[in-house]
């Protein structure tokens, strides 16, 4: 098999990148000013109380030692227990992923479904200059305009027309499936507008990158439809960077759409760092950004794995230097 | 709009008016909105324009009016002396930070392609660890360890920009290491330092400022982000992020005050973006053709 070349390689890499990662968070988190164990209990606690804390978080050993101890308990799924609740992370973060995941997947579906085709509009109809112009400025915009804008903008319009809350109370899909997915509409068009841009984007790139190979060329001299070299021999050429694409807007949604969940109150992993984050609640801080890093590298990996299977080039120009 | 084309056969003999003529209308629009942007922040607290930012001088959200033309904040305080002071802020902020990542990456990208192997290993792997960060976690990642403010808004953005943009100069510094004329002053003798600089960084400098470019817009949207969620630039200061989210609490009630800073942002960072793309077409071309 011609995957068995490259694969392991990747895995390493990506090991690599994960334990790097992991390592910065740990030391982030673990160099911060201030004693924890005053951060945990307060400033009220006996020494013997800190102690006890010490010893229990295992302040006590060597740093290698706690950076072991803690990635071990975070690989069998025990993040610790939240500061300002007093629950594990874990529990807490299992009511949340469903959200996130849901909107992520909203999201995924509006950039897949309108951006590509747009892409491949803009690719295949070179237009005058002034459309080109034009085209140019809104795809520019697409991208420019950030989320905090745009989520104010939106949950701004909504709440001016009669249509019940346009915030809050967004969860528990699991309860009321319909209704989370119809809350989760603003907030997965918001997200979707930069991500459907950027697909928009390099799908156009892609296609005319693939436009001018001799084999389109040998196409339209054999008279072959339009319709038929841009389905057969544009699309599927252009199909790799636009599904490298997908993948990595997946995997940073995943790991939490940090501003659009807090404008619309979605109660999701961004939300929760955010959260986390205003309370100084660092197990919680270090459990969000270590899920993040780690969907993103695993989503990665897949998305590599999935495009050295679909275009064999890919794998071997990766690998020969 | 002319057409490029002729206009680049009839060589006019100004060579700033060449090299302007060379772009087309609406990136030199784009540029035009920047300057007069970069203007506004320099020129107008010299000259006072519109009074001091701090200073309480109003009614609480007055309407936009001839004496305080972008309205007033939820303190009474004029809008427009805030975010001409905003602009500053936001521009200098970034601007700074994508000097030091355009730096760092010029000269890691093309030690990296230099040497390859090795060296190219653990230097695309160190941004690969960085780029695993999603930039707005990153940035929160780094306020809560420096603290919220200014600094923590510089340092999120030069590792949120540095890994592609090493990426990219990296790239484009290999194609240009295994060229021939590479070869050959490696091989009469001239130091790898000076490869560097007289062959490879000459030669990779389209993709320098066209990734520059790509990094001062994502510095915009980082620093925004980040004041945005109140870690960024603190009060009494002003910037872009700052006045939009002061802007989204009383939006209802006073909604010029998100629309002023929003507005200005946006333009910035598709004046910026529109820039990046007509260089990238220049820098590196693509033989477009149509179906």
């Amino acid at each position: 098999m011609r995957i068995l070349t490259w694969l392991p390689g990747r895995l390493l890499g990506a090991a690599v990148v994960l334990v790097g990662a992991s390592a910065l968070i740990f030391a982030a988190v673990r160099f911060l000013p201030g004693d924890y164990a005053q951060i945990v209990l307060g400033p009220l606690a006996s020494a013997q109380e800190r102690e006890a804390l010490r010893t229990e978080f295992g302040f006590d050993r060597t740093v290698g030692e706690q950076y072991l101890l803690w990635l071990g308990q975070a690989v069998t799924g025990n993040f610790g227990h939240s500061l300002a609740s007093g629950q594990p992370v874990a529990g807490e973060l299992a009511a949340r992923l469903p959200v996130t995941a849901l909107l992520t997947a909203m999201a995924v579906v509006w950039t897949v479904v309108i951006g590509v085709p747009l892409g491949i509009l803009a690719g295949t109809r070179t237009g005058t200059t002034r459309s080109t112009a034009a085209g140019r400025l809104v795809s520019s915009l697409g991208v420019s305009v950030p989320d905090y804008v745009l989520a104010a903008v939106v949950v701004f319009a909504l709440s001016s027309l009669p249509l019940g809350p346009s915030v809050g109370a967004v969860g528990a899909p699991a309860q009321d499936l319909g209704g989370t997915l119809l809350a989760l509409l603003p907030p997965s068009l918001v997200l979707a507008v930069f991500t459907i841009a950027a697909t928009a984007r390099a799908t156009r790139d892609a296609v005319l990158n693939v436009l001018v190979e001799p084999h389109v060329s040998a196409a339209v001299a054999r008279g072959e439809t339009r319709l038929f070299i841009i389905t057969h021999h544009v699309l599927r050429n252009a199909a790799v960077p636009v599904l490298t694409l997908t993948g990595t807007i997946t995997a940073m949604l995943l790991g939490g759409a940090v501003i659009v969940e807090s404008v619309f109150d979605v109660s999701g992993l961004g939300s929760y760092l955010v959260q986390g984050l205003g309370r100084r609640d660092y197990p919680v801080i270090q459990t969000c950004v270590l899920l993040a890093t780690t969907v993103f590298v695993l989503m990665s990996l897949i998305v590599d794995v999935v495009t050295g299977l679909l275009d064999p080039r890919v794998a071997v120009s990766g690998r020969s230097r | 709009m002319k057409d490029t084309a002729t206009e680049s056969t009839t060589r006019p003999r100004n060579p700033v008016r060449g090299a302007l003529a060379s772009f087309d209308a609406l990136t030199l629009t784009c540029a035009g909105v920047l300057a007069l942007l970069t203007l506004a922040a320099v020129a107008g607290p010299l000259a006072g324009v519109g009074g001091d930012p701090t200073a309480i001088v109003g009614p609480r959200l007055a309407p936009p009016s001839a004496e305080y033309p972008l309205g007033t904040d939820s303190l009474g305080r004029s809008l427009l002396p805030r975010v001409i002071e905003g602009v500053g802020t936001t521009l200098v902020v970034s601007a700074v930070a994508v000097l030091c990542t355009a730096v760092i990456s010029t000269a890691g990208g093309i030690v990296a392609g230099y040497h390859g192997g090795a060296v190219n290993g653990v230097v695309m792997r160190i941004g690969d660890v960085l780029y695993a960060f999603p930039a707005i976690i990153l940035a929160i990642l780094v306020a809560s360890v420096v603290g919220p403010g200014r600094t923590a808004a510089l340092v999120s953005i030069v590792l949120v920009t540095v890994p592609l943009m090493t990426r990219m100069v990296g790239a484009a510094a290999r194609l240009v290491c295994v060229r021939d004329y590479v070869t050959a002053a490696r091989i009469s003798g001239v130091s790898a330092p000076r490869i560097m600089v007289r062959h490879v960084l000459t030669n990779v400098s389209g993709t320098v400022a066209v990734q520059t470019t790509y990094a001062l817009s994502v510095a915009i949207l980082v620093e925004g982000g980040l004041s945005f969620l109140g870690y960024g630039v603190q009060l009494p200061a002003s910037s872009l992020g700052l006045l939009i989210q002061e802007g989204t609490v009383y939006m209802v009630k006073a909604p010029w005050a998100l629309l002023a800073p929003s507005v200005i942002l946006v333009l910035a960072i598709v004046a910026i973006n529109v820039i990046g793309d007509s260089l990238r077409d220049r820098f590196e071309p693509r033989k477009a053709r149509s179906l």
